[in-house]
């Protein structure tokens, strides 16, 4: 059903900001992920301090969306849908300028990685890449668009980046077991797999959000069992 | 709602002449709760409220359908006597309206008509300035006129004098409407104290004033209860859309 629009015309557009600002910053944070892992596959370090640079704007917009909404939850004294969709966007905020944070920790490791030989072929560290990419650009699409299905699906492919960075890991031992010298590469692997992994995590935080901004139901803390249990 | 009931409205119905003004409503009222009463103008909440206590007798042409029980008895009743009922379900209106006496003979009208005696009447004029929260304001001037008070003040005076008949509800159409920011706040204060021995039902346009001080809310349009649930609940997850509607304000 669509939302029918404010009263006050100036109001809407103060909610429309935060829409659009959200989608400015989760492009930002995509780009920030892609770079790094381009830095990472091209073995180009000054891409990599690029995205170390970057995340100076992300930080920034963080702060100023949060300045944003706090402003409209004191001048606007929202309730019901209005109330929790400007909470939400506080935290999905929190999580994007998180996700930025993730993707310098990668270009970090990558600069350090690009010092030595390169250790393997990267096969699913791209792969996991593309689909934490994907969960982020997802998690924000549900959040404009009041999607739970699409939050649903976000939610649910958090489980294979858990299994992907757990197979890389277990990879990456076993190159650790036979050569002592692969120790300090393997372990810079393993750290890009774990931010990966845990920029996921924040996505999927974000589709929490959104279960909860559409119909005020607090997902966050539930495990896979009562997810699972949940009725479809 | 699982509290204790106070007044319970059983399939009401209120006509202006023929013009139904509300339509089957059903719902009880918590007790020492404040209850706010919320919708556009025109909704029905006044005609609700002032169907409590029968203010609507005083309207030619007006009927009512249904019951509405206090104490185990439909106050509509034939044998029911409408003064005694306006004595324990006491109002307060948008606009201060004391007396044109004293402060004290504001508060000590009401008591005296019903017999009480001089006596007690100092002991009950203090008592009621003081749970009103106007005692300190005004001990020393209670021989001056109500009429020298602020706004804020009347207002207040206006409660007192309702307190001292000892009611067991407090209606208050609008109470804050009329008064500056301060005389709001320092009544919102009072209502917040009275509820710990009062039953209040409240009709307010300022839907921030229902969120800060009621318990529960009802939300009305055209004369039919829409939804009516606890008020942490209307204001963050309404179960209906109209509700939600209005309350953002995409009403209209």
């Amino acid at each position: 059903m669509e939302e029918k629009r404010h009263t006050s015309s100036h109001y809407e557009i103060e909610l429309q900001e935060i829409k659009n600002g959200l989608i400015y910053i989760g492009a930002l944070t995509e780009k920030a992920i892609q770079n790094a892992m381009k830095s990472l596959s091209e073995r180009n370090s000054e891409m990599a301090h690029k995205v170390i640079t970057d995340d100076d704007e992300i930080d920034k917009l963080d702060a100023e969306m949060e300045e944003h909404c706090i402003r409209l939850l004191a001048l606007r004294q929202p309730t019901a849908i209005d109330l929790r969709f400007i909470t939400t966007a506080i935290k999905v905020t929190g999580h994007l300028e998180r996700i930025g944070d993730m993707a310098v920790n990668i270009a970090e490791k990558v600069i350090q990685l690009n010092e030595e030989p390169k250790l393997k072929p990267y096969i699913d560290l791209p792969r996991m890449a593309d689909l934490v990419v994907e969960m982020v650009n997802n998690s924000l699409d549900s959040f404009i668009r009041n999607d739970l299905n699409v939050a649903e699906k976000v939610r649910q492919t958090e489980q294979i980046t858990d299994d992907l960075n757990e197979q890389i890991f277990r990879e990456l031992l076993t190159f650790m077991m036979e050569n002592t010298k692969c120790i300090h590469r393997a372990l810079l692997i393993m750290h890009v797999s774990k931010n990966l992994e845990r920029i996921a995590d924040h996505a999927k935080g974000i589709a929490d959000m959104v279960t909860y901004m559409v119909t005020g139901e607090n997902v966050r803390h539930q495990t896979r069992d009562d997810s699972a249990k949940e009725p479809a | 709602m699982d509290v204790n009931m106070i007044i319970s409205l059983q399939n009401v119905n209120f006509y202006y002449g023929q013009s139904r003004a509300l339509n089957d409503i059903s719902m009880d009222f918590s007790e020492k709760k404040v209850t706010a009463l919320i919708g556009p103008s025109g909704c029905g909440k006044s005609t609700l409220l002032r169907l409590l206590n029968r203010m609507n007798d005083l309207i030619i042409g007006t009927r009512v359908e249904g019951k509405v029980v206090f104490e185990g008895k439909d106050i509509y009743a034939d044998h029911i006597d409408p003064v005694e009922i306006r004595r324990k379900i006491g109002m307060v209106f948008q606009k201060p309206n004391p007396f044109p006496k004293t402060i004290y003979n504001n508060i000590s009208y009401g008591p005296k008509l019903n017999g009480l005696g001089n006596s007690d009447l100092d002991t009950l004029v203090e008592q009621s300035l003081k749970q009103a929260v106007l005692w300190d304001e005004v001990k020393d001037l209670l021989n001056k006129s109500a009429m020298t008070l602020s706004g804020g003040q009347q207002q207040r005076l206006c409660i007192a004098r309702a307190l001292a008949m000892k009611p067991d509800v407090l209606l208050m159409d609008e109470p804050t409407s009329a008064l500056d920011p301060i005389s709001t706040a320092k009544i919102e204060e009072l209502i917040e104290e009275l509820k710990k021995d009062y039953t209040i039902i409240i009709v307010t346009h300022n839907m921030q004033q229902a969120a800060r001080i009621s318990d529960e809310t009802a939300f009305f349009y055209l004369g039919n209860l829409v939804e009516y649930n606890k008020t942490d609940k209307i204001f963050t997850n309404p179960d209906v859309k109209q509700t939600e509607d209005y309350i953002t304000g995409r009403f209209g």
